[in-house]
């Protein structure tokens, strides 16, 4: 009997052992890739911080002034004068009813080939 | 076991199992006694384990202080200011160190600017930490890697980096390599919370609310670049220019020529032109004679007291004397002119006389009302304090109506313009962001609405008539209104002629006004040979060119109808 009991808490305690040190290993290689991913977590926030850096830096109206100026010439650009700027009330308002005489005008010399936008542009 | 003794003592004998008990008793007595040893040891051990605390500090301060970060700053529209960068710095253990000599040798191919000597007696001895150099590029910190000196390592730094460089260098300022603010907004954030923050270990990693100034970065952009432009086209030795929210207070761009790089804070200290320490901001710490600006606040005065009305007439035929010294008129008309000519002419006579009408006590005491003579209450910590006399004489009374003889800053100036076109509501001026009604709680009336909507009438009309029309011809549309200052600058001990300081104080659209501007340009030469060398011509075209940029960025449409102008004139006037 006590043979027996003797033998059963040997298995135990052994398969306690095996368990207890495939735990410890399993924590310790747990541990050492929570140290792996916070190194890398580190990096790739020191890595964030110059992207975001770069990337503020490229937003800069500093940074794009110089730009514009650059191509200025090439795409003709200035800045905007007063007399640019409209105003929604100087829209003329909606025709009450459509003119069905114009749009029937401009579909049959369309269907002519004539395109008045087409010559409007040609004559400037 | 008998033991035989002689003489008649008692012989006492143990019993065989008593006697083995008793020795069973001893040896569990020394197995308790080693038991209790090894724990002991053991435990002592544990206790001294304990109670060694290892330095973790870096000479002297604490590894976290060193990494710790600052939030981001942003401009009004969320854009970033400044913001942190995590850098390698690189650092040595001296004590475990090998070759000293072969460390110093190799380190030298990668860093060739450290010096030989400082660096072998850095790197020799028994420290346990030293830094070597900070503030590397990951690319360097890769090489020294390859390098494979024992007793070298790398520790991962916050560092400040604006991305706005110049353009912002004042209103930001700077920090030092352990990332405490030391001028500017940096350094107000320290003192204000910030500091406490970090010593409580708060402002640790890279979670921080970005604080939001009220800059506007494409103003202040605009701001910037218009003020480099007139230190070239005015050949000036320094511009500066600051623009405010007259409802709220808060400050959209504020710029001073020459600056700094505040990602290389030891340019502050460089000479420009020859001229030491003249990086300095103007708006805030430079105080001046701001001239015939200040003659908006002299009739405003005089008109919110009742004692000068706006129909008004004044003699300025003659110059008024004051024993020896004669003041007369620059632009002499030499007649009797009513307010609003008085203000168009920019007639120091008349000024003079419209305050005399006031009481040249009642004159210091409305100084005082909009702060002329104590600091603005702003975030940076670079101010200078006005000089205003606290009593006025005859003499110093009258020259302070058109100016001369007292010193405010530019802040100073366009503080109390945005209260006087903001129905006499005077704010303080704020470089955080704050809504209309936080503003409102602060307001504080200096002037009454009428003789604010009188000013309003008064600065349009010098725009349209007077001195700045110069001005008006580029900021065409957009309602902006002005007075024009050309203060004699004091060469040795008198006023020298041709040098000048030119002010030029603004304020638009000025049908509902909702922007205060300051721009001042030191020593302007004439751009050409058809301009004149007033601050109309200088300060006045800066403030135009600002104008005409940034007022479509602010919502503020052109509007061309005349309406407009002749609904501000006084009904007294219509």
């Amino acid at each position: 009997m006590i043979k027996m009991l003797n033998a059963v808490m040997v298995c135990t305690s052994l398969v306690g052992l095996v368990g207890v040190y495939a735990l410890k290993y399993s924590v310790e290689d747990i541990a050492s890739d929570k140290v792996a991913l916070e190194r890398k977590i580190d990096r790739q926030e020191g890595d964030l911080s110059l992207l975001k850096a770069d990337w503020s830096y490229l937003n800069q109206p500093a940074h794009v002034a110089p730009i514009v100026a650059r191509h200025q010439e090439a795409l003709a650009l200035v800045p905007t004068a007063q007399d640019q700027f409209g105003r929604m009330d100087n829209l003329p308002m909606r025709p009450a009813a459509p003119d069905t005489q114009a749009l029937d005008a401009l579909l049959s010399s369309l269907d002519a080939g004539i395109d008045p936008i087409e010559q409007l542009i040609e004559a400037n | 076991m008998a033991i035989i003794t002689e003489g008649a003592e008692t012989i006492s004998l143990d019993g065989g199992r008593k006697s083995r008990g008793n020795l069973t008793k001893a040896r569990i007595r020394w197995v308790i006694v080693a038991l209790l040893l090894v724990f002991g040891t053991v435990g002592g051990r544990l206790i001294q384990l304990g109670a060694t605390v290892t330095d973790s500090t870096i000479e002297g301060i604490e590894r976290d202080v060193i990494t710790a970060s600052r939030p981001p700053v942003l401009d009004r529209n969320g854009l970033e200011m400044a913001v942190d960068i995590r850098v390698p710095s690189l650092f040595a253990e001296p004590r475990r160190i090998i070759d000293v000599e072969e460390a110093v040798q190799k380190l030298r191919t990668v860093l060739p600017d450290l010096n030989e000597d400082w660096l072998r007696k850095r790197l020799t001895g028994d420290k346990g930490f030293v830094w070597v150099k900070r503030e590397l590029t990951p690319a360097i910190e890769e090489k020294i890697f390859q390098l494979g000196i024992p007793g070298l390592d790398f520790v991962t730094e916050s560092k400040r980096f604006y991305p706005s460089g110049q353009e912002a260098s004042h209103i930001l300022g700077s920090v030092n390599i352990d990332n405490q603010g030391t001028m500017g907004i940096e350094k107000h954030m320290d003192d204000d919370s910030l500091a406490l923050l970090q010593s409580i270990g708060l402002a640790r990693g890279n979670e921080m609310t970005p604080v939001n100034l009220s800059i506007d970065l494409r103003v202040q952009h605009v701001m910037y670049e218009t003020l480099q432009d007139a230190l070239v086209r005015y050949k000036a030795i320094a511009a500066a220019g600051v623009m405010m929210d007259v409802k709220t207070g808060e400050i959209v761009a504020l710029a001073s020529l020459p600056d700094f790089d505040p990602n290389n804070p030891s340019t502050l200290f460089q000479d420009y032109n020859g001229v030491k320490n003249d990086r300095f901001n103007r708006i805030t710490s430079g105080i001046y004679e701001l001239g015939s600006t200040f003659k908006t606040i002299t009739l405003a005065g005089a008109l919110d007291s009742g004692k000068v009305r706006i129909t008004d007439r004044f003699d300025a035929r003659f110059g008024v004397r004051f024993g020896r010294f004669t003041i007369d008129d620059f632009h002499g008309k030499h007649r009797v002119l009513s307010v609003p000519e008085v203000y168009k002419y920019s007639s120091n006579i008349g000024t003079i006389k419209i305050m005399q009408q006031l009481g040249k006590d009642d004159f210091r005491a409305f100084l005082g009302r909009i702060g002329m003579d104590k600091t603005v209450p702003f975030e940076l910590p670079e101010m200078r304090k006005p000089k205003v006399p606290d009593k006025f004489s005859e003499i110093v009374a009258a020259t302070s109506s058109f100016g001369h003889g007292l010193s405010v800053s530019p802040l100073h100036m366009v503080r109390a313009v945005a209260a006087f076109v903001n129905d006499g509501n005077m704010v303080p001026p704020t470089l955080y962001k704050r809504s209309e009604a936080e503003a409102r709680q602060l307001y504080e009336r200096v002037i009454s609405p009428s003789t604010s909507a009188e000013i309003r009438y008064l600065m349009r009309l010098n725009a349209l008539e007077g001195s700045g029309t110069q001005m008006n011809k580029l900021a065409n549309g957009y309602r902006v209104g002005g007075k024009t200052g050309t203060a004699e600058k004091v060469v040795g001990r008198t006023y020298s002629s041709d040098k000048t300081f030119a002010v030029f104080a603004s304020a638009f659209p000025l049908d509902n006004p909702r922007y205060a501007m300051v721009v001042i340009v030191d020593e302007p030469q004439d751009e050409n040979a058809q301009s004149g060398h007033t601050a109309g011509w200088n300060a006045g075209q800066v403030t135009g060119r600002v104008v005409q940029r940034v007022a479509p960025m602010l919502g503020i449409a052109p509007d061309f109808s005349e309406m407009l102008d002749t609904s501000l004139v006084p009904v007294e006037l219509r």
